[in-house]
């Protein structure tokens, strides 16, 4: 199992179109992936989930991957995030 | 009989009969179910989503078809909501523990993800949901059957609807309602933006309208005093017949104007400008045969998808207009957010946000948003005639420092090798009195200046007109406001640079000859009242006005300037 931090560096955090990213990308992998924040853990492959958490630019959440391609989805979820979910910003 | 009142979104009057769109999910009772019945309730709920999201996906697809892209990234929200496993699981396991319908799981999970929503305090998560509960609506009305076919309706139907979400909107788009009544919404719901487009009478926020109208109640929809009136007895209804076709033919009448030159009777041109928020806008300015666009309100696409747009998205839409409006020109207003257009910032909480960071304060204090819309509007500047407007300047300080930041762009376009056009003209919104008050100093240093009414009569009054308790305070032609626009036009004489009037006073004909006669030759407004004022443009001979006009000005008496106002509409 994978259990790391991650910070959201978009400025816009995870709002909608972003969580919406998040949760497709996690469902395109076998693996559970959980997210937790301020002591709330969501279902990753929930895009409502991760929207409720209302997660802002520069905070942390802790992720957890665990299954037969948890590397490649973590490499995934990690790269979207740096990618700034494709926004530019 | 009896009226109601909410918000007129279009004007018009419609005559018809009420077809109220059911709300299934309110509607829907507990109902328990037999161990037996599981497994047909939650095939009925899973057929339901499949045809939910096929419905979500022929619409995605047509609007990729009519470029109507704006309206897809709703969609994709839409169909991630009604793919998430908090509606698709959790719905099967409510049946399977509770015994209960699929309708009434779908109700029970839908308010339980509602409530959640409603305890985030950033705004614009809480608002999705109204997405949530569309989408609930959906998969609901194809559970229970009760998806109206609304395609085989009656003529001379109006809809009547607790609200109107996206996909509905583009639904009813090629159906042939007459007016839309909604409970919720405002000036720009989805509703308002539907109703526009397609030209009919629709009143939105009346809070209670499904309550008080049943089916086939006869309805009068009054898009002018934004009014509805429910069976009407039968004087009432002739008296409205009559107005109704006195409406129908002057915009018939009207029509026929477009082709006419926006002249006065004294030869002077009047250029005629309109005020767009959206690409599928500019339809009406061709039908109008307006002279180009005097506004174009950028925080509503912003606002149609939530967040801001990256340079490219920007610059693909800027250009794509630039270039359908031909030779016409374009002038692109910088980002106008804040106050009452928050578009996605937490953090803009203020007390009293029509004097907070808001327009160009905003665009000063983050320069990343400002710049990035610069470059993209200074480059899809090649492709038509486009000039930039800086909204809210209140001092000079502030024009100094946005010239600083277009400079910026420009230099940033040099080094990445783009295009632009090197001469683009900068002009600037005098809508707050200070700058109204200083208008040398502005003037002196723009290329053109506008003159936006809405917010200079609420500053230069102090009055909201969205308060009930002072909005009888919101004054157009109160003399101080009178004096204000006058300096205004009278400095761009003197730098020799035009002015235009972009606020709603523009569109309101009964100014038309008041503003010709303070020397005004360029109006701004919405593509609707184009027509309308041309007619009093071409009607109109400034130099027979010059002695009433003195007189207004020279006056310190509200009444006085009301009856002298009524007097040059007489002629």
């Amino acid at each position: 199992m994978i259990k790391k931090k991650l910070k959201i560096k978009n400025k816009l955090g995870l709002h909608a179109r972003a969580s919406n990213k998040l949760s497709e990308l996690a469902n395109n992998f076998n693996s559970q992936t959980f997210i937790t924040f301020n002591d709330e853990r969501v279902d990753a492959k929930s895009m409502m989930d991760i929207l409720l958490l209302s997660i802002a630019q520069n905070d942390e959440f802790q992720i957890e991957i665990s299954g037969d391609d948890e590397n490649d989805s973590f490499k995934a979820i990690n790269n979207l995030i740096d990618n700034l979910f494709d926004e530019g910003e | 009989m009896f009226t109601i009142s909410g918000i007129s979104v279009s004007p018009g009057i419609a005559i018809g009969k009420a077809v109220i769109l059911s709300h299934t999910l309110n509607e829907v009772e507990a109902k328990n179910i037999s161990f037996s019945q599981i497994k047909s309730e939650i095939s009925k709920f899973n057929n339901a989503l499949i045809k939910a999201e096929n419905e979500l996906l022929k619409i995605k697809k047509d609007l990729l078809i009519s470029q109507m892209g704006s309206f897809t990234s709703f969609i994709d929200i839409h169909l991630s909501i009604l793919r998430d496993e908090k509606i698709s699981k959790n719905t099967i396991d409510i049946i399977h523990s509770n015994l209960c319908s699929a309708e009434w799981a779908l109700k029970l999970q839908a308010d339980e993800i509602i409530r959640k929503f409603e305890k985030i305090s950033n705004p614009y998560i809480q608002e999705r949901k109204h997405d949530v509960m569309q989408v609930c609506e959906n998969i609901a009305k194809y559970i229970v059957g009760s998806n109206q076919k609304i395609s085989h309706k009656k003529n001379n139907s109006i809809l009547v609807a607790h609200d109107i979400s996206p996909a509905d909107a583009l639904k009813f788009k090629s159906t042939n309602f007459i007016s839309f009544v909604t409970d919720m919404g405002g000036p720009t719901s989805h509703t308002a933006i539907l109703a526009r487009s397609i030209n009919i009478p629709s009143i939105v926020g009346i809070q209670n309208a499904k309550k008080l109208i049943k089916n086939d109640d006869v309805l009068i929809v009054d898009g002018d005093s934004s009014t509805i009136i429910i069976n009407p007895n039968s004087n009432v209804l002739h008296d409205y017949y009559l107005r109704k076709n006195h409406w129908d033919t002057e915009q018939k009448k009207l029509l026929t104007l477009a082709k006419i030159k926006s002249k006065t009777l004294d030869k002077k041109n009047i250029q005629l400008l309109a005020n767009i928020e959206d690409e599928a806008d500019i339809k009406s300015i061709f039908s109008k045969n307006a002279d180009g666009v005097g506004l174009f309100r950028t925080e509503f696409i912003f606002m149609s998808k939530g967040k801001m747009l990256s340079e490219n998205e920007q610059f693909v839409i800027y250009k794509r207009l630039a270039s359908n409006l031909k030779n016409k020109e374009l002038i692109i207003r910088t980002l106008d957010s804040g106050a009452d257009k928050v578009i996605n910032n937490p953090n803009t909480e203020s007390q009293n946000p029509a004097l907070g960071l808001r327009a160009i304060r905003l665009c000063l204090a983050e320069p990343d948003i400002f710049i990035t819309q610069i470059k993209a509007i200074l480059r899809a500047s090649i492709f038509g005639r486009v000039k930039i407007l800086i909204p809210m300047l209140s001092s000079i300080n502030e024009l100094n420092q946005a010239k600083w930041l277009i400079k910026r762009a420009k230099n940033l376009l040099d080094a990445e090798d783009k295009k632009y056009d090197k001469n683009i003209l900068i002009g600037g919104m005098i809508e707050i009195p200070a700058a109204a008050i200083h208008i040398d100093t502005f003037a002196k240093q723009l290329d053109f200046l506008s003159i936006g009414t809405n917010d200079l009569i609420q500053y230069t009054l102090a009055v909201d007109r969205t308060d009930d308790s002072v909005s009888h305070l919101y004054n157009s032609i109160h003399p101080a406001i009178l004096k204000l626009i006058h300096n205004t036009i009278n400095a761009g004489k003197k730098f020799n640079i035009p002015v235009s009037l972009c606020g709603e006073m523009a569109g309101e004909e009964r100014y038309t000859k008041l503003l010709l006669g303070m020397g005004l030759h360029i109006f701004s407004m919405h593509p609707a009242s184009i027509l309308r004022v041309k007619k009093k443009i071409i009607e109109t001979n400034c130099k027979k006005n010059t002695q009433i006009i003195n007189k207004i000005l020279k006056s310190d008496q509200q009444s006085e300037i009301e009856t002298l106002v009524s007097k040059l509409n007489q002629f």
